[in-house]
């Protein structure tokens, strides 16, 4: 039964209800973490369970060509987060102040510091206030190292359409990163 | 420093309490359960009692192919198991400790007062699987004159059961 493939599984469970169970077991652990870095623990807590209950409700539109379910269940997270928006920009700021802090205690110079402090809530603010869509595929990537493919699965968008979008997200911030350039040249 | 690297570095970890996974499973299985139990409602559940409930299990899954329902599991606090359903077709049985509501193992008590009866679709291949897996032949699968064809088994507690399938149309 464990060397089963997901979609065998989840194919098993459409008419053994109780197969899903083990979709939990091999996932949960995993989602929970991805809703954790992106809510906090204690929204994350309410929120697994009900991750994996619109993943049973839905699994008849699993697409049993994947191997693993992983990424649709990444999707299907996604979307959850949607309604948490305002949970996720809190925890994105706390982030950016850790990040800082960090980066100034690594570099122990008073410059990088500096900069550490500007930069990471400037960077926290520009990725929330990325498009919904580009975010997401920013964070699936730099966050939950899914590949491209993985984002397009959990998406469910053509890869090219995440290749566009991640490339947008990373202008944008590049952007920001030469704007910080400048005004440190203004500030000499 | 590239804008993914500078994103990785907002990534924080959340620290969860241990029982944070065991509750979303209970979510789970609520929604399972939903979807399971109108399917399977039969109006009489034989209960069997066995001295040890898991080696029950696994030997009814084994031998018989009877498939346990996770969500039906009984569970004491200090996590002993007290009482179990496996399913079949779509019949359930209930499996149980020995002592409780007066119902003994035959392991203990000697007495096999009941039997079970089971019609399968396939009588021969459910014969070879329940010899390998170890259950004890009581009566050689045979055909009757009746129009079925069945063979008797002991369980590993010595509970005894009756697989039969029907040979021919009733015109």
């Amino acid at each position: 039964m464990s060397s089963r493939s997901d979609a065998e599984v989840i194919g098993r469970s459409l008419g053994e209800p109780e197969a899903f169970g083990l979709i939990y077991d091999r996932h949960a652990a995993t989602l929970l973490r991805f809703l954790g870095r992106r809510v906090g623990a204690r929204v994350a807590e309410g929120l697994v369970g009900e991750l994996f209950r619109i993943a049973f409700e839905r699994r008849k539109t699993f697409d049993a060509s994947r191997a693993t379910a992983l990424p649709w269940l990444y999707g299907i997270g996604s979307n959850l987060l949607l309604k948490h928006r305002r949970d996720e920009a809190r925890r994105l700021r706390a982030g950016a102040r850790m990040a800082a802090g960090l980066e100034a205690a690594d570099a122990r110079a008073s410059a990088r510091a500096l900069d550490a402090r500007v930069l990471f809530p400037r960077v926290a603010d520009a990725i929330e206030a990325l498009p919904d869509g580009e975010r997401e595929a920013l964070l699936l990537f730099a966050w939950e190292e899914l590949s491209y493919q993985g984002v397009a699965e959990a998406l469910e968008l053509p890869i090219g359409t995440v290749r566009s979008r991640l490339n947008r997200a990373r202008a944008r911030l590049r952007e920001l990163l030469d704007a910080k350039g400048k005004d440190r040249v203004r500030a000499q | 420093m590239k804008p993914v690297d500078l994103a990785r570095k907002l990534r924080r970890e959340a620290a969860f309490e241990p029982a944070a996974l065991e509750r979303g499973r209970a979510v789970l299985m609520v929604a399972i359960r939903r979807e399971a139990e109108p399917t399977r409602r039969p109006t009489i559940v034989p209960q069997v009692p066995y001295q040890d409930i898991s080696a029950a299990l696994s030997f009814l899954e084994r031998a018989f192919g009877f498939r346990e329902i996770p969500t039906a599991r009984f569970v004491s606090a200090d996590g002993e198991l007290l009482h179990a359903t496996v399913e079949f077709g779509n019949s359930l049985v209930g499996v149980g400790g020995q002592g409780h509501h007066g119902a003994i193992s035959p392991m203990s008590g000697g007495v096999e007062s009941q039997f079970i009866s089971v019609e399968v679709d396939d009588v021969d291949a459910h014969y070879r699987r329940a010899v390998a897996a170890g259950a004890r032949v009581a009566d050689e699968l045979r055909d009757h004159a009746w129009g079925e064809r069945t063979y008797w088994a002991l369980d590993l507690e010595g509970h005894r059961w009756r697989f039969g399938q029907p040979t021919r149309q009733h015109s």
